[in-house]
């Protein structure tokens, strides 16, 4: 891999690849490893990989794998993500892992974590609960004893237990990964031109798939490469997409929002890859403690943190402002209960603030975008155009 | 700051890709239309299409992309235009379009390769509103296309025959597959060839009377877009509107319709670079 081309394309096998081809030879490398599943939309992956296990992201079939037996568990008036899922795991697509995770988003993936359970799916099925009471004392001690059950699950199988020097070693890793893939969203702030926000999305999509030390020097190499002047800038608006953090786009409509006349300069895609905003402390006695600090005082804005001291809207509103966007596109998957419970506050907020919206909804499996194309490109042009007067109802 | 730019704009569209040449004079807001080409797609690949149409526009003009052109604008399928400095959405370059063949249009009917749709706009070009067709072919100028082709008929000739017609046999005006066989049935009914086409023509036109009707429009309205060059699909425009009793609407076509995608993303792209040079000067060509 030595040109960026090359790098996106291998990226981009990876990031797709259902049948997650490197971790099962990454655990045939040497005996007792452990490979772990997880859902999104974040899990502290330090804890897994400290005692010798691989966090493998879950983010379904996309619109790549045909659903037959998953509309079998699911109404069809629950998203898309669960029933793709069901359908990889019961084809076998996954046969080489030995746990999964399903971390606390919404009942759909809380039910999907039951099902795991009824089938005997895996080695071990645990269903994280992530803390509401952001007190340390309350909040952060829950925390920690929910990872100590993942770990717990892992060394049984792994023989491997877990120190306070290998955690801060992973920590220190996985700081090292936030902090590349930062770098490139700064970067794109400034000159988007010089990666399109799809290969951003392949290049850290195969990094929930690998083990981070390969992923690291992946960045480290696209980093050196974004970091000098590449591609053409063209007149386009910025725009923050909102709403996509557990169900991911087809890699078609992320495509189609740019080719309307937009760059996206930030997103929630993948989100748990970038949930934690700077450094985790990685010279610590406690690491456990450290990590349930992080998630507590440093985490990302996401519609499945319910903050109340710190409003959502508001933290999206600071990304707009820091991205220096000229409006959000709050994308949601249809009947995503966090996303579409959030679209009113936002809008409601983003109306008394002025900053310019539109919102659409998608499902992982569409890959017709004309109609989403339109509406964006109609908004890219009522910026472009008429951004000294008020929107009108059909800009 | 230079007082006159000049800009191009691309609109790629399902059959053919439009390339224009404006000069846009920035003392007395000026536009001239100085060049055009039309060049069917067929079945080669878009993107080398439209290198094509500009290549050919800047050497006819003896004009250099990176020294003279100051903004290449794209529309439709914008992503087949490779060296674009930016693109604007279908709808906004036909409404912008239209204004420009039409300065006192109130809504601007895009009669377009894929589909149609009615837009109403404001002086400046502005999208106040618009209606449009469905996904299927039914009511577009390929369709109109693919019948010229059953009857032996190249596309420029398809609007005078229709004047020509007579007593017009009116085809399905729902489905496009059913029209096309009606067609055959027609054939081989022994019906003339203006009856025929003149019958497509007002099936067509059927269709853009609804949207008008639906979407609330104002007279005058401008006929843009490809099949806006159709003398025959005018006509029976013309006529069907003024069956309507509830409204009279007078209809603007102009001979260089087809542009109109082009034109307006031209217009828009001069704009922009006015606005550009001030906040982005990175992002403009010449």
């Amino acid at each position: 891999m030595n040109n960026l081309a090359e790098i996106i394309a291998a990226c981009k096998d990876l990031a797709f690849d259902l049948d997650f081809k490197r971790a099962k030879q990454w655990k045939e490398e040497k005996a007792n490893r452990v490979v772990v599943g997880y859902l999104p939309i974040y899990f502290p992956r330090e804890v897994i990989h400290a005692v010798g296990g691989l966090p493998v992201a879950i983010f379904g079939g996309g619109d790549r794998k045909q659903i037959i037996k998953g509309d079998a568990y699911y109404q069809s008036y629950i998203c898309h993500i669960p029933r793709s899922v069901i359908e990889l795991v019961l084809d076998k697509h996954t046969a080489h892992f030995d746990g999964y995770i399903f971390p606390s988003i919404c009942d759909v993936i809380r039910n999907l974590s039951g099902i795991f359970k009824q089938q005997n799916i895996g080695k071990f099925v645990k269903y994280m609960d992530f803390p509401q009471n952001f007190l340390p004392q309350v909040g952060g001690v829950f925390l920690q004893q929910e990872m100590q059950h993942v770990v717990d699950y892992i060394t049984e199988i792994s023989g491997e237990k877990l120190t306070t020097e290998k955690l801060n070693h992973s920590i220190s890793l996985y700081n090292t990964n936030r902090r590349l893939i930062e770098f490139i969203y700064d970067i794109r702030e400034k000159y988007p031109w010089r990666l399109s926000i799809e290969d951003v999305y392949h290049i850290i999509r195969a990094g929930t798939v690998i083990p981070v030390e390969e992923h690291n020097e992946i960045l480290e190499k696209v980093c050196a490469f974004i970091d000098q002047e590449i591609g053409k800038p063209q007149d386009k608006i910025k725009v923050v997409i909102s709403g996509a953090f557990c169900e991911q786009p087809a890699i078609g409509l992320i495509r189609a929002i740019e080719e309307a006349g937009c760059y996206v300069v930030d997103d929630d895609y993948q989100l748990g890859s970038r949930m934690i905003i700077g450094d985790i402390d990685d010279k610590t006695d406690n690491p456990l403690e450290a990590l349930s600090n992080a998630y507590i005082k440093q985490s990302q804005y996401s519609s499945s943190i319910y903050d109340i001291s710190n409003p959502k809207e508001y933290r999206l509103a600071k990304i707009v402002e820091k991205r220096k966007a000229d409006g959000v596109i709050f994308a949601s998957a249809s009947f995503c209960d966090p996303s579409l419970l959030d679209a009113p506050i936002f809008q409601n907020a983003f109306d008394r603030m002025g900053i310019r919206y539109i919102a659409f909804q998608y499902s992982e499996n569409i890959n017709q975008f004309k109609v989403i194309k339109e509406q964006v490109g109609a908004f890219s042009d009522s910026i472009k155009l008429w951004e000294d007067e008020p929107m009108t109802v059909n800009d | 700051m230079k007082e006159r730019i000049y800009t191009m704009g691309v609109d790629v569209g399902g059959s053919y890709v439009k390339a224009v040449l404006l000069s846009y004079d920035h003392e007395n807001g000026q536009h001239t239309l100085i060049d055009k080409q039309t060049e069917k797609i067929r079945k080669r690949n878009p993107k080398d299409v439209v290198v094509e149409a500009v290549d050919m526009i800047l050497e006819r003009q003896k004009l250099n992309y990176d020294k003279d052109i100051s903004y290449l604008a794209s529309t439709g399928e914008g992503e087949m235009v490779e060296k674009k400095t930016g693109h604007f959405y279908s709808m906004t370059s036909h409404a912008k379009g239209g204004i420009f063949f039409s300065p006192t249009a109130k809504t601007v009917v895009d009669l377009g390769g894929l589909y149609v749709r009615a837009i109403k706009v404001d002086s400046r070009g502005k999208v106040i509103d618009y209606k449009m067709t469905g996904q299927c072919a039914s009511g577009s100028g390929q369709f109109i296309e693919n019948i010229s082709r059953y009857l032996g008929l190249a596309i420029e000739e398809v609007g005078d025959i229709s004047l020509k017609s007579e007593n017009p046999e009116v085809p399905s005006g729902i489905c496009a597959v059913l029209a096309e066989t009606d067609v055959i049935n027609l054939v081989s009914k022994g019906i003339s060839t203006p009856n025929i086409v003149k019958g497509i023509n007002l099936s067509i036109a059927q269709r853009v009377v609804k949207l008008l009707g639906s979407l609330g429009a104002e007279s005058p309205i401008a006929l843009v877009g490809g099949m806006g060059m159709n003398k025959g699909m005018v006509q029976a425009i013309e006529e069907l509107a003024a069956d309507n009793k509830k409204k009279s609407f007078e209809f603007l076509a102009h001979p260089d319709s087809i542009y109109s995608g082009a034109l307006g993303a031209a217009i828009w792209g001069g704009y922009r670079y006015f606005k550009l040079k001030e906040k982005q000067p990175e992002l403009v060509n010449a």
